[in-house]
């Protein structure tokens, strides 16, 4: 047996890594890693661990980026050479592909988890009240703060805190800025121009042709508010007079 | 290039670290411990050691290091420890007897004449696997990973002479073993 054939052998049976491997070290090195990835607000930074993402912030200026997040989470972050499964699933999801996204929440309060993982179940398009949240989390006279809570979102985007808006459908504030909340906003087909003009008549609520009663922000049913069969409901009185239920999917009162 | 890069920051460059070598890592310490299941914990220990070991060295040591004759090191050190606290079922036939002075015998390789087909390919593993741990060592980075004698030197922090022996002595045994399978 020659040397050559020797040295192909052990070339030909080289093991390959498990896909975690290098995120197992990482993780007993107490360090984490970031990457940038693209987003409807441009490029972002994402950084995770080996539960889940842990940040995501609008890409600029790396080195404020990880001394924010040695900061915050007590741990140095550094640019990843390679993606793992992690942050090719957020790579994913921040494409718009119906991907689930592992999150590391730990850093947060035990208060601030059940707000946001509330907040994470609104689907594209939809919106909801900070009020609506603070009852969906069980604490309905916590709406400042569940507002705070929202504010400290270490993974925007991907938990989507930009669906949580003001009780009137204006837009609130946002940890990126108002205008690239409404851009989102818009882009996943709120019409805020629809709810305007549903709040400037006092509606509330709006019954659906088929039985229910809607928040404004379902869907787009405040586009339709004109339309043969829709109706603009000025209060719950008049919602509960028509007979109309309340819709399963926004809830607009407490069950 | 990668050594001066760990001595300017450490964290930033530790990953190229892992990906330069994390595939030789885990196939040395699999072919060490011949056990597929516990190669892959014992290989991100030789990674988190090296992180600590970096992180204790000045900057200077760091830039100097010889990247893979080290992390073989810290492999071959990881796997033996392993070994000892926990050997494999089988015992290998061993083709080394313990004298060292037999290990200074006939430090060249002799003429290659047996041609290895791809077919065969199982069966030097399985004669990798019964060498004893001291000839696996030198056979695998010198005839397998193709490390230089004096990196396999240096690894098992033995004298070339020693190192070029046991490699030699690996390769016999190996080439027996083929040969007796083959009658």
């Amino acid at each position: 047996m020659s040397e050559t054939n020797l040295r192909d052998f052990g070339a030909a049976t080289r093991r390959s890594v498990a896909p975690d491997f290098t995120a197992k070290i990482f993780s007993r090195c107490n360090l984490d890693r970031y990457t940038v990835a693209q987003s409807s607000l441009g490029d972002v930074y994402v950084a995770w661990t080996p539960t889940g993402v842990s940040a995501l912030r609008l890409a600029g200026d790396e080195h404020a980026f990880e001394a924010w997040y040695g900061e915050r989470f007590g741990r140095r972050c550094v640019r990843a050479v390679e993606d793992d499964r992690t942050s090719s699933a957020a790579r994913a999801k921040l494409r718009g592909e119906n991907v689930t996204v592992p999150i590391d929440l730990s850093e947060c309060s035990p208060f601030e988890r059940r707000v946001l993982k509330h907040a994470a179940k609104i689907t594209r398009g939809n919106a909801r009240p900070y009020g609506w949240l603070a009852r969906e989390a069980g604490m309905p006279d916590a709406t400042r703060a569940v507002g705070n809570a929202l504010g400290r979102n270490p993974v925007p985007l991907l938990i989507p805190c930009h669906r949580i808006i003001r009780t009137d459908n204006s837009v609130g504030g946002y940890i990126f800025g108002s205008d690239a909340k409404r851009t989102l906003l818009e882009e996943e087909g709120v019409d805020f121009a629809a709810l305007e003009r549903v709040a400037r008549r006092g509606f509330r609520y709006v019954a659906c042709g088929d039985g229910t009663f809607c928040l404004p922000t379902c869907g787009n049913v405040a586009k339709h508010v004109d339309s043969p069969g829709y109706l603009g409901l000025r209060s719950l009185e008049d919602a509960h007079s028509h007979g109309f239920v309340p819709c399963t999917t926004c809830r607009p009162i407490a069950a | 290039m990668l050594a001066v890069a760990l001595a300017g920051d450490l964290d930033r460059a530790f990953e190229r670290l892992v990906i330069a070598y994390r595939v030789r890592i885990v196939t040395f310490v699999a072919r060490m411990l011949r056990d597929d299941a516990r190669a892959e914990d014992v290989a991100q220990d030789v990674f988190v050691r090296a992180y600590r070991a970096l992180q204790a060295y000045p900057a200077e040591r760091r830039a100097a290091l010889r990247l893979r004759s080290w992390l073989y090191a810290i492999a071959r050190n990881l796997t033996h420890n392993a070994f000892r606290d926990a050997p494999p079922a089988s015992e290998p036939l061993d083709y080394d007897d313990g004298n060292p002075r037999s290990a200074l015998r006939d430090p060249e390789p002799g003429p290659e004449n047996i041609v290895l087909r791809e077919e065969a390919w199982g069966s030097v593993g399985a004669a990798v696997d019964r060498l004893s741990p001291a000839l696996r060592d030198a056979f695998v980075m010198r005839y397998l990973d193709e490390l230089s004698y004096d990196e396999i030197a240096e690894s098992l922090e033995q004298p070339v002479g020693t190192v070029k022996a046991s490699a030699h002595r690996g390769l016999m045994a190996v080439r027996a073993h083929l040969e007796k399978n083959d009658e």
